[in-house]
């Protein structure tokens, strides 16, 4: 059962992607595909975009997969290379993109408060609540694209601060900074 | 759990960190059948163009070509550049002679002098033997 295990796990899988192993390659990103897109979708907001970067992501496992050192998990490698991917395409991202994105964006927040559930007894608080939601997210996207992967990978993805300092490249007590400054922005924003 | 991820942050600090990263609304799902195909196809284009590319570079006569062209750029980056005669170089001299205008308010002194020099007197003054007395 452990050798099982052993076998499928994602550091082995690598090894084998590492030797051109196509049938470890599609089972990895059977694994990862919905992980990996989410989270780019979660950093870049742009459903197209998280597509591209998700895929190139998994391009880059094939083509390094020989340097990937087993001394981390697999899943931090990953992140790294997602992670990565997802802030220079934002650093690439031209003004009229963002213009446009955030035109978009205001059309999802009024689509999340048109998606909640139909309202029960007390519809006021729903709405209420969705509002809540929509504006914490808003919230989650003022921030630098740094703190905000911190945030996800903290909150969305449950990864220690060793773990998304390993992946941002950061010392550990910046991630606990970036953490404690997206606080402090969120309290803000929902303060009355 | 919360121990070992360190954060430093209180349960409700961490509640409105899990609350913010749910607020996101779910994105759009893509076929992963599609997307599969479409990163196959992604990864295929890029193993031909590299081994388009690798295999390109081993053969002979690229090679040749390759180094026949870095050279020719290197000497065309290294040969001598013939100057046009400059602006720059006007003003200076200009400025030059500007600087030794005194010498043109004793001209005829100066004529005198190099007509002396041509004539090799003034080089062999010091073995001219004084005339004493």
């Amino acid at each position: 059962m452990t050798d099982e295990r052993e076998a499928n796990s994602d550091e082995t899988l690598c090894r084998r992607i590492a030797a051109r192993d196509e049938a470890a390659f599609d089972l990895l990103v059977a694994r990862y595909q919905g992980r990996a897109y989410r989270l780019a979708w979660s950093l870049l907001r742009d459903a197209e975009d998280a597509r591209d970067v998700s895929q190139d992501a998994f391009i880059r496992v094939w083509e390094a997969a020989d340097r990937f050192r087993g001394e981390s998990r697999f899943s931090t490698w990953f992140y790294r290379i997602l992670v990565n991917l997802c802030l220079d395409h934002k650093r690439r991202g031209r003004w009229w993109t963002r213009l446009v994105a955030r035109d978009e964006d205001s059309d999802a927040d009024a689509a999340l408060v048109e998606r909640q559930p139909a309202p029960g007894p007390d519809p006021g608080d729903q709405v209420s609540e969705a509002q809540t939601m929509a504006r914490l997210w808003e919230a989650v996207h003022g921030l630098s694209p740094q703190q905000r992967a911190a945030v996800i990978l903290h909150a969305q993805e449950q990864l220690s601060t060793a773990e998304i300092a390993e992946v941002l490249k950061v010392a550990e007590p910046t991630v606990r900074v970036h953490l404690h400054r997206a606080v402090a922005a969120l309290r803000k924003e929902l303060a009355p | 759990m919360s121990d070992a991820r360190r954060d430093d942050l209180t349960p409700e600090e961490r509640d409105l960190l899990a609350r913010a990263a749910a607020a996101a609304p779910p994105p759009p799902e893509p076929r992963w059948g599609d997307y599969r195909a479409e990163l196959r196809a992604k990864l295929e284009a890029r193993r031909s163009v590299g081994a388009r590319l690798r295999g390109w570079w081993a053969r002979p006569a690229p090679i040749a070509l390759s180094i026949g062209l870095a050279t020719a750029l290197l000497l065309f980056a290294l040969q001598p550049v013939e100057r046009k005669p400059d602006l720059t170089l006007a003003a200076l001299d200009e400025a030059v002679i500007g600087a030794r205008l005194g010498l043109l308010e004793h001209y005829r002194v100066v004529e005198r002098l190099d007509l002396l020099e041509e004539l090799d007197v003034i080089r062999q003054l010091d073995d001219v033997p004084s005339r004493k007395g």
